[in-house]
């Protein structure tokens, strides 16, 4: 066990020093995630050897090359694929994957949803942060109505998923959303989430100031993270109006959480049934 | 047959012209209502008139809540006057502090947990090691105020039963030892009100309260000395912060500018985020838990010595 | 691993399977598709009995994704698949590749384009075997040429991956994958290469710093490394850089670093091409026509000869040039429109080359073989 999780949080021991400060533009929520994250791994104490961070590509891919652990900045849409056959190989790892909406509900969609039905023991954190921010601004499969984007010039008229119900649908045993102003609850939701023994879907709710704010006048970097105050609606108020998709309220906290058979416990289960002995950890 | 010598014998308070007025205080949350409705049920068993009158709703979890419980042949006002409550009951002992006046000074028993609940306004001074807005009246304080006093750590003892929430019907069973209704009543009545699952544990918060009464009485030892004296409940942050600021690391989006309570923190003229004002920082994290740029960090600092000046 | 040392008779997508589990693999992503989906068959009934780990995943480029992510985490890792899969998968062989990621691909080749000829043998995947991702990479293609060899290639394949962290693709077509041979592997095969991981102090380790044969230690996620992996062009620290200078160092590594290990990597047999007037160039199935054909030739008193690269690529250059030095004509035969006479045009020249090709989903006969050497040597004077 590294002792440094037995002091008080000091995020300097999870990061790349060298690497910072980070590109992420000023203001941007995936720091306020990123931060989340690591004190949650810090209060899981969570050994940085054991922790392996899978991330896609875009802005929130970038967030791996940042965190002192084992990390893989994989392909577009497919870091559950690649976490997937890293936590098979390695069920000692601690795997958590960090995507962004483009990267996990669009190029990878399919691997989100089979990734909630096999409900391995990852722990995802996707960053809403409603558009393709890298690539300069492109709509998004959450990019609300209306909302200008480089691509949606006349304002957006395409439907949006609602994440955490296409990942409760899915089968996902764990599923929460969290906005980053609320960054100790979001902290709490990722801690419980890694905990979970099973597939975790935490959608977070970011903002893109620079590029997405900007184009829609959703004001400075301080009102865009209060505007999240607005569009919130905590789960324990349960009586509020159901709405679906975005603009909110978004329900948060956990959304979903039950006990289902962890697929590679299972897998190795079974295995052994069959075979006496079977896969063990590596 | 009476089980303490200060019991209220209900042919007695049948006689009197003034009803049996028991008051329940405590913050919301605790228990407050519940303990009334009790008492009040107890009440309507015997056909006498009730009057219950409550405040709640505006304190919402965490505020100060209180409810008149009366009851006799004959109630006319909904509310205890001054000096004339025949048992005050409080769950917090502020609360109980607060309406010592109201517990009638000839005959009156004040039953109190020692749990301290801090309300925020007790915390408008945010700095590290601040003084406490709380009043620093402790349990011996209180002997020859009232008639007769419990005070007890209620809290802890039903935390031994397995739920610290019981601590209300704890109390209830040292308020049984000194109303005159039957135990079985109690119990009874008890069962109609608290949620199924928690049947058994309330049963025995009772009973645990009800020995310790007349454990007490019976040895002649002045109730308020069996019960120890409990640290506030609220942590008190300690010792000295620091806020470090990694300068390299701000991309000056303004956010811990805007969001801090102090108004401590501003953009320097490379909108680099700077401390205008060290004595005034709280060390309360909001900087640090919204900084995107991960570029604040509250250090704990064994002294104030090494905090900045 | 058990040596497999007794004969038996064994169909060529299985014996590719058991050939992976003795060379160590115990991780294999997969995704069923024709005429490949018996090696995915064969690994999820075998691997559970040696603590290995078989996946079906949701697609192609998952099973190739999860394949990557496996041997991320130091375990030996395979897929399987064809043509259309074999394309999906190109965007994370590519990730292979650049972040030197080893893995084996198998390509059970079958007609094309796109769905093209399911059932159908083919030879069309050369190019894309060794072109078909983005960017210039290094990449190793095997092609043996029956089941016997399947097995040994396979294992070679493990070995060659992990030796040279590099994706090596065994690349056969529908006939081999589906054709029962006897079998009998030598019975000091042995398991195939271990991986080099990383060992020595963490704060020293460079995780792309090659070590004296040009090739990086691994780091094993857990040994303490904490490294970044990317399919960004990174610096010898494994983070990324644009940084001309050093782009263009770490790409001349990345792409020579097969160079200094041609004669370890390449494999090539030569059938009478010492005193051959006309020589056969054919890989793969093919290779077994040409091989009956050269005799035939031979029989009837032409002068001819095989060459047959067992490694695709990187091509046997020096071998093919020895053994064609005398040669006046050059015949490339495979089941595709002219794919790797590229490659034997830009050797020999033109003007020697001729081809002899087929698209229509059947294999090429000996007699067809037969007939264009006899053209050939009619064209270099002989008979």
């Amino acid at each position: 066990m590294d002792t440094r999780t037995e002091l008080p949080f000091e995020i300097r021991d999870y990061l790349r020093l060298d690497r910072m400060p980070h590109f992420l533009c000023p203001g941007c929520g995936h720091g306020i995630a990123l931060r989340a994250l690591l004190n949650a791994v810090h209060e899981l104490g969570i050994d940085r050897d054991d922790l392996a961070v899978v991330s896609g590509i875009g802005c929130s891919g970038r967030l791996s090359a940042y965190i002192d652990a084992n990390t893989v900045h994989a392909t577009h849409g497919r870091p559950l694929a690649f976490a997937t056959g890293l936590k098979l190989a390695r069920p000692d790892l601690h795997v958590v994957v960090i995507t962004g909406d483009g990267d996990c509900l669009a190029i990878g969609g399919n691997h989100l949803i089979h990734a909630c039905r096999r409900n391995l023991d990852l722990t995802c954190l996707m960053l809403n942060n409603e558009v393709y921010g890298m690539t300069g601004g492109q709509a998004s499969p959450t990019t609300a109505a209306a909302r200008y984007t480089t691509t949606t010039p006349l304002g957006n008229h395409e439907p949006v998923f609602d994440a955490c119900k296409l990942a409760e649908g899915a089968g996902a045993s764990f599923v929460g959303r969290e906005v980053t102003l609320q960054a100790p609850a979001l902290k709490n939701l990722i801690r419980e989430a890694i905990a979970h023994p099973g597939f975790a879907f935490v959608e977070v709710m970011s903002d893109c100031t620079e590029i997405y704010g900007r184009k829609n006048e959703l004001g400075s970097s301080p009102e865009m993270v209060l505007r999240q105050k607005h569009d919130v609606r905590p789960e324990s108020y349960g009586n509020a109006v159901e709405r679906p998709f975005r603009p909110g309220p978004w329900r948060t906290g956990v959304l979903a959480k039950n006990e289902r058979a962890e697929f590679g416990a299972a897998y190795r289960a079974h295995c052994r049934a069959h075979h006496g002995g079977g896969p063990g950890d590596v | 047959m009476n089980e303490a010598a200060h019991a209220i014998d209900p042919a007695a308070v049948a006689a009197a012209p003034r009803p049996t007025n028991v008051l329940v205080v405590g913050v919301g949350g605790q228990g407050v209502i519940m303990v009334s409705k009790v008492l009040a049920r107890l009440a309507q068993r015997h056909d006498l008139e009730i009057k219950q009158s409550e405040v709640h709703g505006m304190a919402k979890r965490g505020g100060s809540v209180f409810s008149h419980v009366r009851f006799g042949p004959q109630v006319w006002a909904p509310t205890i006057p001054v000096g004339e409550a025949d048992v005050l009951v409080a769950l917090e002992w502020a609360e109980g502090l607060r309406w010592l006046p109201y517990v009638d000074p000839e005959r009156g028993t004040f039953i109190a947990d020692t749990k301290r609940i801090v309300p925020p306004f007790g915390c408008t001074d945010r700095r590290r090691g601040a003084t406490l807005a709380y009043p620093g009246t402790a349990v011996a304080d209180v002997v020859g105020l009232v008639p007769h006093a419990y005070a007890l750590d209620a809290e802890g003892m039903a935390s031994e039963l397995g739920n610290p929430r019981v601590a209300n019907t704890l109390l209830l069973g040292v308020l049984s030892t000194v109303l005159d209704f039957g135990v079985g009543e109690w119990r009874e009545v008890l069962a109609e009100f608290v949620p199924a699952g928690t049947v058994e544990t309330n049963l025995a918060a009772i009973e645990t309260g009800r020995a310790w009464a007349l454990d007490v009485a019976a040895r002649g030892v002045l109730p308020l000395a069996a019960a120890p004296a409990r640290a506030p409940a609220v942590d008190v942050p300690t010792g000295a912060v620091r806020l470090d600021i990694e300068a390299a690391w701000c991309k000056g989006c303004d956010i811990c500018v805007k969001f801090c309570p102090e108004l401590c923190l501003r953009l320097n003229a490379e909108r680099v985020v700077e401390l205008t004002d060290p004595a005034a920082c709280t060390g309360c994290r909001i900087c640090e838990w919204l900084c995107p740029d991960l570029a604040l960090a509250v250090r704990n600092v064994a002294s104030p010595a090494e905090a900045p000046a | 691993m058990n040596a497999v040392v007794r004969p038996r008779n064994l169909q060529g997508n299985r014996a590719c399977a058991l050939a992976a589990i003795e060379a160590g693999c115990r991780f294999y992503g997969g995704y069923p598709i024709t005429p490949s989906s018996e090696i995915a068959e064969c690994m999820a009934a075998e691997l559970p009995r040696v603590d290995g780990v078989f996946v079906q995943m949701e697609d192609e480029i998952a099973s190739m994704g999860a394949v990557v992510g496996a041997s991320i985490g130091g375990v030996k890792a395979m897929t399987a698949t064809s043509g259309p899969g074999f394309s999906l998968k190109q965007e994370n062989l590519g990730y292979a590749a650049a972040a030197e990621v080893p893995c084996v691909i198998v390509n059970v080749m079958r007609g094309g384009p796109s769905t093209g000829l399911p059932t159908r043998p083919a030879q069309g995947d050369v190019m894309q075997a060794r072109w078909g991702t983005h960017g210039d990479h290094p990449v190793i293609v095997l092609t043996p040429a029956s089941v016997m060899e399947i097995h040994a290639e396979t294992r070679r394949a493990f070995e060659l991956a992990e030796r040279y962290r590099v994706p090596v693709v065994l690349l056969y077509d529908e006939v081999l994958g589906h054709l029962v041979e006897t079998v009998a592997a030598p019975a000091d095969a042995g398991a195939s290469a271990t991986r080099r991981f990383a060992s020595g102090p963490a704060d020293a380790y460079q995780p792309y710093r090659p070590g004296a044969d040009g090739i990086p230690d691994m780091a094993r996620p857990g040994d303490g490394y904490r490294t970044h992996t990317t399919g960004l062009i990174h610096d010898e620290d494994g983070f990324p850089t644009q940084a001309p200078a050093r782009v263009g160092a770490v790409m001349a590594r990345l792409l020579g670093k097969l160079d200094a290990h041609r004669d370890a990597i390449e494999r090539a047999e030569c059938v009478d091409c010492g005193d051959a007037e006309v020589v056969v160039v054919a890989y793969g199935i093919t290779a077994r026509a040409a091989a009956r054909a050269v005799a035939e030739a031979r029989a009837r008193g032409i002068r001819a000869g095989l060459f047959r690269p067992i490694t695709l690529w990187p091509f046997a250059e020096r071998a093919f040039a020895a053994a064609t030095r005398g040669a006046r004509r050059i015949v490339v035969a495979e089941l595709n429109a002219g794919q790797l006479a590229l490659e034997i045009e830009r050797l020999a020249g033109r003007e020697r080359v001729g081809r002899l090709n087929r698209l229509d989903g059947e294999p090429l006969a000996p007699a067809a073989v037969l007939a264009a050497i006899a053209d050939a040597a009619g064209a270099t004077g002989e008979r």
